[in-house]
Parts: structure tokens; C-alpha cells; sequence
């Protein structure tokens, strides 16, 4: 007893010079449990190799959208949140305004090595609010079309250079389902209907293509033809699901696991299902598949787009050293200068240099759809939107079920619209 | 009042020994450890959420006192109505049947013997164990509306796959029906613990006298099953209309307004929209709601029990 006694102290002796130079533990959140997060993990192990005996992240992934942002909230107010966490821009007024988020200062971001001229202008002020920047971008991640090359081949939808063609337009994009439908796929595409998430992105982007505005500079939803344009946006997904073109109240999983299984020949998701089929298509379990940036179905190309930043929560009651804080920006400027890849995931990085080097330039499929960039859509800016927002809540209750066919489009959009503006005090 | 009358009937120098000061003390050590942490786990809560409940405030920090206004707003907001009648439905769908199911259940399984005994038991108990995430994604996949097990069963039926759990009028039955099979091993354990504390010589005496199978139930069984039925009966009416995880968990992107219950209305308004006040008003209209409903069960059930 007395010499395990001994041992016992002479370990903690031994240990006494380690504390001294002690490591700094950066405690990381995340939400990135789709197919991107193997690829997040991977790069935090390569941060940790390389910062060995300096800084360590110790990362934990929290489910998706509202459940990571209720957490994220309410551990903020009792100063027990992360030291980091992934946001995403689109939500960041509605974080700075119930308190969550804590400001990056300049001259943090300086001493990062980082600086607003290695951002697109506009990726960088999102993560502004007032001035004051309370994020740091990472990426602009969006939806794409998935597709079957040798179903689109049969169905005489596929150009020589192996892109998909005839599916700019309402009319011919559906026509083109109805084909593939015809040549024996189950559905033309496969959308994740069964939540408003996924529909709000695709909803997004056929009314960004019509030049609508869901939330106009006066504070008004859908104002006056917005709304009709609106109801059009809806009722171009609505009729492939009525005419069993697309597949109905459709949970995630198995929306790609239709497209995976050849059942549907195309598929509307984010790019952060990239990686998913790069890994079964490296297991030679995936047919010969592409992705393009979304078809313009109305009068110019649009997508929505959102994108992965860094942001520090605020400790309320339990502030950081100023020596852990500036682990956190090591580690946040290392994953941007690291980001190509992130690329691997799908996303396209939001730090400059990557994205104008070679190496981004040629990777696939990336190179194909990152023109979506320049004509990308974003949520609009108020707390009211982003994700897990009361808009986000309105495209389950309103938008989904319209899709479905359970409500009309035309009261759909009425009653989206009454909600939110109801909720503007 | 029984403790009053025997007390005047004791002579002076006995009762005085009967609250010696040591054993007064005594007994204030035994129940003190459970009067501070109930005091304080419990009873200073409340007090705080019927406060909290008069203010505007964030869900967590100082707010501001406005009286009655939240109560105002409670009455007005068409989401409280929603949600108070979807918790009564819920309630109506799972207390009855899944107590009346588990007395079924548990007098079949009083009727086995040795192993198979346990065995029946344990199968009907094992979902119980299961965590609601667990539970969560066992129906999920069952129910999935692409690819769910149960899919071809209900196209035989319907003709086509359902999404039960974005049809609206299934939603509720849907998750009744898996809370039911999920919870109900708990009701079974009661029942059986109840019927094995009835004599077995009752039974004895009504076989000698040549009664029938069904007149043993309603003449024996029954009613001496009957307090352990209103204690089913009543932990059920409480646990349910605190309903929140399934709801959530297979509602979650859906049409939440239209399948919110009370608690998700707490939850959404505090922890979501960080509007404490509001959802403290939610918390204490619920909290009123369950402790008249339970009393009145448990008493008006009582009555009729010991009549």
C-alpha cells in the first residue's frame, strides 16, 4: 500500500514539468454527420498530428439543425459551450441575437495570419453582424444534381462529353423524367421530401431563378408577385411528385439510398453527399454517376446556397484565457488553409487561395458544378431564417406538405407567408 | 385525527415519553435529507417557474415583470390550442388501452408456469429497456415508406406505401400505438406483481362452487386487481401527457405545428425561441393540468373501487 503510495506521487511528480507546457484541448462541436464527416474527421486527426504536444481537438459530432443549435444556445448561457463549433452563415444573425456567438476581434484575426482580402467579399461580411465579425468562413456548400449516366445514356439524355442535356426548362426537365420513368426507373429524381430542409433548398433556388424575393429590403415575406412566383416554385416540384415522377414524403436515407440502389435516375441533394458516392464508387458498389450544378428552370441559373463557417460561442460566467482563444484561431486559419480537403467533401473552401489553386481547379466533380458560386442564392439575411429558424420551421409545416400534395400550393404559400410575418415584431 | 384522539386517551407522563425530544430529533434527522432535497430540487423550482412565468424573460438571465400577459397570450396563441388537444388525444389513444391491454396480457402470463413464464415476460418487458432514440429508429425503418418491412403488408391492405408518419391523421395513432408496445412491459410487471398477491385459496373456493372461468375475472380478479389498476391507470395519465420524444423524434422537419404537444411547446418556445417567460406560462398551465386530471381520476376511480 505505502510503496503504490509512493508510486502514485512520484507519477504526479513526474507529470509536474509536463503541466507546465501543457498542451491547450480546443473542445470542438460539429453537425457534420453526412457524408462530409468522415472527411471532417480525417482533418482534424491530421491537425492533431501535426500540433502534437501543443494543441489538441477533441471533437464531438451533435445531430443536425435544430437539436446542434438548441444545445449550442443553451449551453451558451451557462458558459458551457465548445471552444470552436462549425455555424452556419446563414443563421448568424439569429445567433448574435439571442446571445450565442462571441466576436472575433481584428486583431485575433491578424494575429491567425488571416485577413478579409482572402474571402469573396460577400462570403465574409455574412459573417458580419453590425461590423463586427462573428464567424470565420470555411465553405459555400449548395444543392447539385446527381445523375445516372448510364440511365440518362438509355434515355438519349447524355452528351458526348458525358454531361446530361435537355433539362433546362420546366416542360423539358419534366419531359425528361417522364423518359427516364419510360426507360424504367422507378422515379426520374429522387428528392428528400418527407422534411422542410431539403425542399426549402430546392425551393429556394427555383425562386432565386425567377428573380423572387422571399424576404424584400421592407420586411415583407413574399410581397405582392413574389408570392405567385413562390406558388410556381412549388408547384414545379409538386407535379413531379403528383405525377410519381419524384418519390413522396420521402425520408434522407432512403432518398439516396433510391438513387444508390438504380432506382432513381437523379438525385437533388447537397454537395456534402459527394463523399458518399465517391466512397461506393471507389468499392465499385456505384454506376458510373455525375453531379452538375442545379438546371435553370426559369429564367436564369440559381442556386441556394449556404455556407460552413467557424464561430467561438460565448461562456457566459466562464470566460477563456486569451491563450486558448488563440488555439482556437490556430486551429480555425489551419482548416482553411487546409481546405482542399474539405473539397474532398464536396464543398467548395471558402479561403481564396485554395480555391484559385490547381489542384481545386481540376479536382472533380467540384470543377463542374463550383459555377454555381457566382450565381449562388443565400437565405436571407434576418433572424428570422437560417437553419433551424422559424423559416426553416414554416417549410416543414407549409412548404412539405404542398410538395406532398396534401395542401395547395397557392394557401401553402399564403399561410408561410401570414406565419412568418406574424412572427416579425 | 385518529393520532389526536388516542393521544388525549393516553395518560400525561406516557405521552410526553411518546415525543421525547431525542426521538422528535431523531426522526427530524431521518426526514430531514429528504425535506432539503425536495425543498430544493423541487419545491424551489416551481416557485421559480410560476414566477418566472409573470416575466419576459430569456431562458436563462433576468427578465422583466408583466403580470398577466403571458396568460393573455397563452389563451390567444393558436399553437397552445393545437398543442393542448393533440396531448388530451394522445392521452385518450395510449392510458385506457395500454392499461386495459396489460391486464390482459399479464393474467395470460399468470397462467403459465415455470420457464415459459419468464420467458413470455421477458419478451414483452424487453422494449421497455430500449432507449426512445433505439425505439426511434426500430419503427422509423419499419415504417420507412420506401424501403420499411412493413410496407408490403400495408400495400396489401391500402394499395399503395403509406409515409405514416407524415399523413397527418395517422401520426398520432402511429406513435400511440409504438409508445403502447414500448411502455407497456412496465404496466404487465404491476399487474402480475397484483395478481399474485391474491390468494390463491379464493380461487380454490370458486372452483369448488363450480364457477366459471370469466365469473372468476369479474367477481375475483377484478375487483381485487382494482387499486392496482387505478395505480396503472394513473402513473399512465401522468407519463402521457408529458409526451415529448416520440413526438419530436418522428415528427423532427415535418408539420411540427399540426403534431405539437404541450412539451414541445415548452421546449420550442424556451429552448428554441429562448422566451423563458413564455414557456414557463406553457410549463405551469401544463403542470395545473396534470394535477387535476390525476387527483380526479385517482379519486373519482377510488370511489368506484371500494364501493
Amino acid at each position: 500500500m505505502k510503496s503504490f503510495l509512493k508510486m502514485a506521487l512520484l507519477s504526479t511528480a513526474l507529470l509536474l514539468p509536463g503541466l507546465a507546457q501543457a498542451q491547450e484541448v480546443v473542445t470542438w462541436w460539429d453537425f457534420l454527420g453526412g457524408g462530409d464527416g468522415v472527411r471532417m474527421k480525417a482533418l482534424i486527426e491530421k491537425f492533431n498530428a501535426e500540433n502534437a504536444g501543443k494543441i489538441e481537438i477533441q471533437a464531438t459530432t451533435l445531430e443536425w439543425g435544430t437539436p446542434f443549435y438548441t444545445k449550442v444556445q443553451t449551453s451558451a448561457a451557462i458558459g458551457e459551450g465548445p471552444d470552436v463549433m462549425t455555424y452556419h452563415l446563414s443563421r448568424l444573425p439569429l445567433g448574435v441575437s439571442s446571445g450565442a456567438l462571441s466576436e472575433i476581434t481584428p486583431d485575433e484575426i491578424a494575429a491567425a495570419g488571416l485577413s478579409s482580402a482572402d474571402y469573396a467579399d460577400s462570403n465574409w461580411k455574412a459573417a458580419q453582424v453590425d461590423g463586427k465579425q462573428y464567424a470565420i468562413p470555411f465553405d459555400i456548400h449548395s444543392i447539385v444534381l446527381y445523375y445516372n449516366k448510364d440511365m440518362l445514356k438509355a434515355a438519349g439524355l447524355l452528351g458526348d462529353n458525358g454531361l446530361p442535356i435537355g433539362l433546362d426548362g420546366v416542360d423539358n426537365f419534366k419531359a425528361a423524367l417522364q423518359k427516364l420513368k419510360d426507360g424504367g426507373a422507378e422515379y426520374g429524381v429522387s428528392i428528400h421530401s418527407a422534411a422542410g430542409d431539403s425542399q426549402w433548398r430546392i425551393f429556394y433556388s427555383l425562386l432565386g431563378q425567377q428573380d423572387g424575393k422571399f424576404l424584400d429590403e421592407n420586411g415583407k415575406f413574399l410581397d405582392g408577385d413574389n408570392l405567385d412566383k413562390a406558388v410556381k416554385a412549388v408547384n414545379v416540384v409538386a407535379d413531379w411528385v403528383k405525377d410519381g415522377l419524384a418519390p413522396a414524403s420521402t425520408e434522407y436515407p432512403a432518398s439516396i439510398a433510391l438513387f444508390t440502389g438504380g432506382k432513381a435516375a437523379m438525385h437533388i441533394n447537397g454537395v456534402w453527399e459527394i463523399p458518399t458516392m465517391t466512397d461506393l464508387a471507389a468499392k465499385g458498389e456505384l454506376f458510373d454517376w455525375g453531379a452538375i450544378a442545379l438546371p435553370t428552370f426559369f429564367d436564369h441559373p440559381a442556386t441556394w446556397a449556404d455556407s460552413h463557417a467557424f464561430a467561438i460561442p460565448n461562456r457566459v460566467g466562464k470566460e477563456v484565457s486569451p491563450e486558448k482563444r488563440a488555439a482556437v484561431m490556430q486551429v480555425i486559419a489551419w482548416m482553411n488553409k487546409n481546405s482542399l480537403a474539405w473539397a474532398d467533401a464536396g464543398h467548395i473552401p471558402a479561403y481564396a487561395p485554395v480555391r484559385n489553386s490547381e489542384e481545386f481547379k481540376t479536382k472533380q466533380p467540384n470543377a463542374t458544378y463550383s459555377v454555381l458560386a457566382d450565381t449562388a442564392v443565400f437565405d436571407p439575411s434576418s433572424v428570422l431564417a437560417g437553419v433551424a429558424s422559424p423559416v426553416y420551421d414554416a417549410a416543414g409545416n407549409y412548404l412539405m406538405p404542398a410538395v406532398n400534395g396534401e395542401i395547395d400550393a397557392q394557401s401553402a404559400m399564403e399561410q408561410m407567408r401570414d406565419d412568418l410575418q406574424a412572427q416579425v415584431e | 385525527m385518529s393520532a389526536a384522539d388516542t393521544a388525549t386517551d393516553v395518560p400525561a407522563p406516557a405521552r410526553k415519553k411518546r415525543f421525547n425530544r431525542t426521538e422528535v430529533l431523531a426522526a427530524l434527522i431521518f426526514v430531514l435529507p429528504f425535506v432539503v432535497v425536495y425543498a430544493v430540487m423541487f419545491i424551489y423550482p416551481t416557485l421559480q417557474m410560476i414566477w418566472l412565468s409573470f416575466q419576459k424573460a430569456p431562458l436563462i438571465g433576468a427578465g422583466t415583470f408583466i403580470g398577466f400577459d403571458n396568460y393573455e397570450k397563452l389563451f390567444k396563441d393558436r399553437l397552445f390550442g393545437v398543442a393542448f388537444w393533440n396531448t388530451v388525444y394522445f392521452v385518450v389513444l395510449t392510458v385506457v388501452p395500454s392499461t386495459m391491454l396489460a391486464l390482459a396480457i399479464a393474467v395470460g402470463i399468470n397462467r403459465l408456469k415455470g420457464w415459459t413464464q419468464s420467458v413470455i415476460l421477458a419478451c414483452f418487458f424487453i422494449p421497455y429497456i430500449l432507449p426512445v432514440s433505439v425505439v426511434f429508429r426500430v419503427w422509423g425503418w419499419m415504417f420507412d415508406s420506401q424501403f420499411g418491412i412493413l410496407q408490403p403488408l400495408i400495400a396489401l391492405f391500402v394499395g399503395e406505401n403509406v409515409p405514416v408518419f407524415r399523413t397527418l391523421p395517422l401520426f398520432m395513432p402511429a406513435v400511440a400505438f409504438i409508445t403502447i408496445w414500448w411502455t407497456i412491459g412496465f404496466n404487465i410487471l404491476l399487474f402480475i406483481a397484483g395478481l399474485r398477491n391474491i390468494s390463491p385459496e379464493i380461487y380454490e373456493a370458486a372452483a369448488l362452487d363450480g364457477t366459471s372461468r370469466w365469473r372468476q375475472f369479474t367477481r375475483i380478479t377484478w375487483p381485487l386487481i382494482w387499486p392496482v389498476t387505478v395505480l396503472v391507470l394513473t402513473i399512465q395519465l401522468i407519463a402521457q401527457f408529458k409526451i415529448f420524444d416520440q413526438i419530436y423524434l418522428f415528427g423532427n422537419g415535418g408539420r411540427s405545428d399540426a403534431t405539437m404537444g404541450l412539451v414541445q411547446l415548452i421546449y420550442r418556445s424556451a429552448f428554441q425561441k429562448n422566451n423563458g417567460g413564455y414557456g414557463a406560462t406553457v410549463a405551469v398551465v401544463l403542470f395545473a393540468v396534470i394535477v387535476i386530471f390525476s387527483v380526479l381520476q385517482f379519486q373519482m376511480l377510488r370511489a368506484r373501487g371500494e364501493k
